[in-house]
């Protein structure tokens, strides 16, 4: 994949080594097998030479010098030297002076035993200190923010967290302040770190000046088990290390392999793993009784009840019973549930979303699809999709980095202002609906437009396209990316939230979908999530099966929702928590999670990535495939989930883009770092043209732009603690010419009322939108539905 | 806080006078300096807007500078050297002079607002040591009967503008040259690195 490196010769402690070029010695002389100490160096960011740790002597031709290695770029010839006295002094001086005032608190310290400080002045340090003088101190440790913690006696100032929050996540929060004598890293005085990537700071902190309020003193790390895995929260799938000690997950670092997070995490999914441990997790099937309580029950008794009634409603004709959900879990969950509900129930009624992501035999099928590490090399990069740092934070570090440190123009097309606009080029806003209008000016270049299409017009291009809010067609977002498509060296990332949609996609939950990324035989029926949700309404549809989905709180019209389920004859829910859905449903079956099955996802690049397996989960929680697999076997039949493996070789084996792909190979060397599966099955694409929609004029009346922000009401997010309290209150954000239309004072609270309701909210002007539009964040409280029309009103 | 529309202004055309808004951090926080008296948060948080930093990346640049004032100062501010050419002759005398006659300690203000009193690292006065400076204008060879005397002399005269000559004149010793012609300007007026870019005090 990766060019092969010119390479150089140099001479290593006397051994010749070829290594290659251009590279810093630090990582030249790593590639000939030497490792060189340091501390402020991290191969994702810029060296800065500041902890003077990696000194090594280079033979120049005034004799050698000593010079840090992570400042200097390897020539041809060069000689260096790693072991010399000389070295072994600088690096012994260097640690001591170091340790002159870092405490010797490492047995109280989260560090202790995995701190490089520690590690290295075993290794490369004198044995005792001359130093006899008192060390500095300070208060032990103070909160920067919610989730971190600064031990400023423990730092020693690397400025890796510093300048993390500058050159990568860009948001500088925290800065050397006093610098001198009395310098410390800190805040500005009360503006908190309160960044989505504060985490990571906490991760390459080389001593244990940043701790993190959810691990601290929970474990020593070499207690702990660890597992590779793939981040559960979102479709960027970023790599990580599950680390637990007796069976609870206490921290997930992220993993530098590459091609998706380059080592990064967002705080959501490192410190979104307490939900699994959460009190309010199922642990016994419940079924509702005769007083309508849901009352727990035994698992036979369960399973038997669910295949009594899905049975005989599945008897009453294929369009009776319906499936939503599978986009959270694994792909062989997935393919378990779609064979569930195809074979055993015999329905074509089954939807993996809920309305409010993308076409899935886009996801599935597009072609000039994408990966993430196209952005390293794109010149243009145009995003016209949710905010990526509020919904896919750690994809929007890598657009970031395109356009910054890699010099790609980059273009944002939203209707608000979004995490990316302060590196973008160019800046384009709308008002949802007239998005259509919007593509059309784009393409034509015409107006203000015309520098931002001619930029377009530069190769190679990378898309990121998705809906921005939920009032944005889907099949506006097919328009653009038929338009990307036709962009010079394009590449195209259509993006949608949910962890493995479209790895649900792939194993064909949706009606227009068959497993391995197969169009259904033409003629094939079925409902997706509205046709169900108005199904079950209408009295069409009476049975429904819950696969970890939650339309009551989760559909974009959640009082629809909410009627379908309680028009339902029957619904099982199988999920891991009693949420708004199945607190309405007759029988609720508790599933194992994350890091309590086995299997593979698929992330937004179609790249399928493991899952493994590290605790045992709930005592009366069973693995997803088992329930369908007992349910199917009650109902005279099998979908063959013998074990997940089973469904993973039965996948591998029989799903088109999914040959080959099996558990061993995505478990070692390369295959770690995810295999790309390739496009759709035969040249065609899946997608239909895309149709010329366009959506009817609104005028003056005010449209609604409803879209996520990262920390909401959602269930997973509120079953931990750490960022249940990061939630924001929500507020409306009105343009200021609107209030002034309107008559709404500054902190007034309005009243917006939209297809599915009304809520009252404080407002909040934001000049940022286009005037006539009103920004909610979705999921923080009160649902008005997604209409697009809605109307707003001051409240005394 | 807001800033006048003229301190606006101003801060606009330093702004304005850099290729890169980033480049104009220092004399803005001259300017916010000049506003409030001293720097303070809000003035901080004023420059990182003009200058697209972030308010801690400012505080940075402002902590590490022991002339941008981050707590308020007394009327006069009496800067006392201490570094070596000053020490060997008698600075630290001048300071305990200049501190007793004052009743306020090195590093701080005094209740009434009148004095603060710091060391100072060099002013760049070695030949005229001891050296001290009043609102930042230099007086050289000082003793430490002068310092009293001039702790005293403006206490009782509370000038509003501080000129070096004229203090020189009444209360220093042996300069280390000639420092040429009397300019006008003294305390309030501009800081002489950035005089040509029109900051603290300017025109007022």
């Amino acid at each position: 994949m990766a060019e092969q490196p010119t390479l150089v010769t140099i001479t290593v402690d006397g051994k010749p080594a070829q290594v290659p070029a251009g590279t810093l010695l630090i990582e030249a002389v790593k590639a000939a097998g030497v490792h060189i100490p340091h501390f402020c160096y991290h191969p994702r960011m810029k060296p800065v030479g500041m902890c003077r740790m990696c000194l090594i002597e280079v033979e120049g031709p005034r004799g050698m010098l000593l010079t840090t290695s992570c400042t200097t770029p390897v020539a041809d010839g060069m000689a260096v030297h790693t072991e010399s006295d000389t070295v072994k002094k600088a690096q012994e001086g260097v640690l001591e002076f170091l340790l002159l005032n870092h405490p010797l608190d490492c047995p109280v310290c989260d560090r202790g035993g995995e701190c490089p400080l520690q590690d290295q002045t075993m290794a490369c340090g004198p044995g005792e200190s001359r130093m006899v003088e008192e060390k500095r101190h300070y208060p032990k440790p103070i909160p920067i923010s919610d989730l971190v913690l600064l031990d400023r006696e423990r730092c020693i100032l690397c400025a890796r967290c510093t300048r993390f929050s500058d050159e990568i996540s860009g948001d500088p929060l925290i800065e050397f302040k006093g610098r001198g004598n009395a310098v410390e890293v800190n805040t500005f005085p009360d503006e908190p770190f309160a960044s989505y990537f504060s985490g990571n700071t906490v991760q390459i902190c080389p001593v244990g000046a940043l701790t993190a309020t959810p691990y601290r003193f929970r474990a020593r790390p070499w207690d702990l088990e660890a597992v590779e895995s793939t981040c559960p929260h979102c479709s960027v799938g970023c790599r990580i290390s599950v680390q637990s000690s007796r069976n609870q997950v206490l921290r997930f670092m992220g993993v530098d392999n590459g091609p998706t997070n380059q080592g990064w995490l967002c705080d959501k999914g490192r410190f979104g793993f307490e939900y699994l441990g959460s009190p309010q997790r199922l642990a016994a099937p419940l079924i509702r009784n005769a007083d309508g309580v849901l009352q727990e029950a035994a698992w036979s008794d369960a399973l038997d009840l669910v295949a009594e009634r899905l049975g005989a409603l599945a008897a009453g004709g294929p369009d009776v019973v319906a499936g939503l959900g599978g986009a959270r879990g694994t792909n062989e969950e997935a393919f378990a549930f779609g064979k569930f509900l195809r074979e055993t129930l015999g329905t074509n009624n089954l939807d993996a979303q809920l309305g409010d992501g993308l076409d899935a035999r886009l996801l599935a099928g597009i072609t000039a699809r994408g990966t993430i590490d196209d952005l390293e090399r794109a010149r243009t990069v145009l995003v016209w999709a949710p905010d990526l740092k509020e919904e896919l934070p750690v994809l929007y570090l890598r657009v970031r980095r395109a356009a910054t440190e890699l010099g790609a123009r980059l273009i944002v097309v939203h209707p608000r202002e979004t995490g990316l606009d302060p590196v973008a080029a160019h800046t384009i806003r709308y008002r949802p609906g007239a998005g259509t209008e919007l593509l059309r000016r784009l393409a034509d270049g015409s107006g203000d437009l015309a520098e931002a299409r001619r930029a377009l017009g530069e190769g190679p291009v990378v898309a990121i396209v998705g809906r921005p809010g939920a009032g944005d067609d889907p099949r506006l977002a097919e328009a653009v990316l038929a338009f990307a498509a036709g962009l010079p060296g394009a590449t195209l990332l259509p993006v949608t939230r949910r962890s493995n949609v479209y790895g649900a996609a792939d194993m064909g939950l949706d009606p227009g979908l068959l497993p391995g990324r197969v169009a259904a035989p033409a003629g094939t029926g079925g409902r997706d999530a509205a046709g169900i949700i108005e199904g079950l309404i209408a009295g069409e549809v009476a049975g429904l099966v819950l696969l970890g989905a939650d339309p009551v709180a989760d559909y974009l019209e959640p009082a629809r929702a909410a009627a379908a389920l309680e028009a339902a004859s029957f619904t099982v829910a199988i999920g891991l928590f009693l949420d708004e859905s199945a607190a309405m449903a007759d029988v609720v079956l508790p599933a194992l999670g994350f890091a309590e099955v086995e299997g593979t996802v698929t992330n937004l690049e179609g790249r399928v990535q493991k899952v493994n397996r590290l605790l045992p989960g709930p005592a009366g929680a069973r693995p997803t495939h088992e329930i369908l697999e007992d349910i199917a076997r009650r109902m005279g039949g099998s979908i063959g989930a013998a074990s997940a493996e089973a469904l993973a070789a039965e996948m591998a084996a029989t799903a088109p883009a999914y040959a080959g792909i099996t558990w061993e190979a995505l478990s070692w060397g390369e295959g770690r770092r995810g295999i790309v599966a390739p496009g759709p099955a035969g040249s065609q694409p899946l997608v239909h043209a895309p149709e010329d929609h366009a959506p009817p004029p609104v005028g003056r009346n005010l449209v609604l732009h409803l879209a996520r922000v990262l920390y909401d009401q959602g269930t997973l997010t509120q079953a931990g603690p750490s960022l249940a309290k990061l939630a924001r209150p929500a507020a409306a954000h009105v343009h200021p010419e609107d209030a002034t239309r309107f008559g709404i004072p500054a902190g007034a609270t309005v009243r917006v009322t939209g297809s599915g309701g009304s809520v009252e909210l404080p407002t909040v002007f934001d000049p940022s939108l286009v005037a006539g539009t009103v920004y909610l964040p979705l999921h923080c409280g009160a649902s008005i539905g997604a209409g697009l029309e809605i109307t707003m009103e001051a409240v005394s | 806080m807001t800033w006048d529309r003229r301190t606006e202004d101003r801060a606009a055309a330093i702004v304005g006078r850099y290729p890169e808004k980033r480049s104009a951090v220092m004399p803005l926080l001259y300017l916010a300096m000049a506003e409030d008296g001293y720097l303070s948060e809000d003035g901080m948080r004023r420059v990182a807007q003009l200058t697209g930093l972030s308010n801690a990346q400012v505080q940075g640049v402002a902590s590490f500078y022991t002339m941008y004032k981050r707590d308020g100062v007394g009327e006069y501010l009496v800067s006392v050297c201490t570094s070596i050419s000053c020490m060997l002759l008698g600075g630290d005398d001048v300071l305990d002079a200049v501190a007793a006659e004052t009743g306020v300690a090195d590093g701080e203000t005094g209740e009434d607002g009148l004095f603060s009193v710091e060391h100072g690292e060099c002013i760049g006065a070695c030949g005229g040591a001891p050296a001290l400076q009043v609102n930042y204008e230099l007086i050289e060879g000082v003793t430490p009967d002068h310092g009293r005397a001039l702790c005293r002399w403006l206490a009782e005269n509370r000038p509003a503008v501080v000129r070096g000559d004229d203090l020189q004149e009444r209360f220093g010793g042996r300069r280390s040259f000639d420092w040429g012609p009397v300019e006008a300007g003294g305390a309030t007026g501009a800081v002489p690195a950035f005089g040509p870019l029109g900051t603290a005090g300017e025109g007022s």
